[in-house]
């Protein structure tokens, strides 16, 4: 019997991968917890700005 | 008042080893009795047991965390997990991708059950979800045999 396909939108699928990511990279770079936080938050937003600013730019391709 | 004086302190008096003794004891305390391959090999096998027997709790749970999670997510989105023995070569990249892991990757084998769907986007997000997951938990298994090479040099 074939599975139902969950749903996983684009954003989210994004979002987790940039907050996974981002934890890990924060932890292997930085020594401090404080310095850890800071450049985890600093990733994952930059994974989503960067992300977001991607997919605008190709927006007009899809038309 | 303070107790100590301004007298320069007399350093024929107070030797080094001495004062660096109750440190070095620390540290020794803390250097695992295993060596960096088997924390390495820890490390990947668990992700973040090599960081968890090296005293590094904090680090262990983030990349379990951010490998389960990266692992699980893929599962859900139904992306490919590479089996050992492919025809095609990025099948086999994909394989070493997805082992390196650990038991995350058996855990991928396990429930895959409905099969891979790279025909939707999801699926195909999937796949390198769980790519990823392999790399992040590589690059861990590298950091924790560095910890340890480093204390026990």
């Amino acid at each position: 019997m074939q599975a139902a396909t969950p749903i996983l939108s684009h954003f989210w699928a994004m979002v987790l991968f940039a907050l996974f990511v981002s934890m890990a990279l924060g932890c292997l770079t930085r020594r401090s917890i404080p310095e850890r936080i800071k450049y985890a938050a600093w990733s994952f937003l930059l994974f989503l700005v960067i992300g977001i600013g991607a997919a605008w730019l190709m927006y007009p391709l899809s038309r | 008042m303070n107790e100590t004086s301004n007298e320069t302190p007399d350093h024929d008096s107070v030797s080094q080893p001495e004062l660096h003794e109750p440190e070095s004891a620390l540290l020794a305390s803390k250097v695992p009795s295993v060596g960096p391959l088997s924390i390495a090999f820890a490390s990947w096998l668990i992700p973040g047991l090599g960081h968890f027997l090296l005293g590094r709790t904090g680090r262990a749970i983030v990349f379990f965390v951010a490998v389960g999670g990266l692992t699980i997510v893929g599962i859900h989105a139904r992306g490919n997990v590479f089996p050992p023995r492919t025809a095609d070569p990025f099948g086999t990249l994909g394989f070493w991708a997805d082992a390196a892991s650990g038991i995350f990757y058996l855990l991928a084998r396990v429930l895959e059950r409905a099969g891979p769907d790279v025909s939707r986007a999801a699926g195909d997000y999937g796949t390198r979800f769980i790519a990823a997951a392999g790399i992040v938990n590589l690059i861990a298994a590298f950091d924790a045999y560095e910890i340890a090479a480093r204390r026990r040099s």
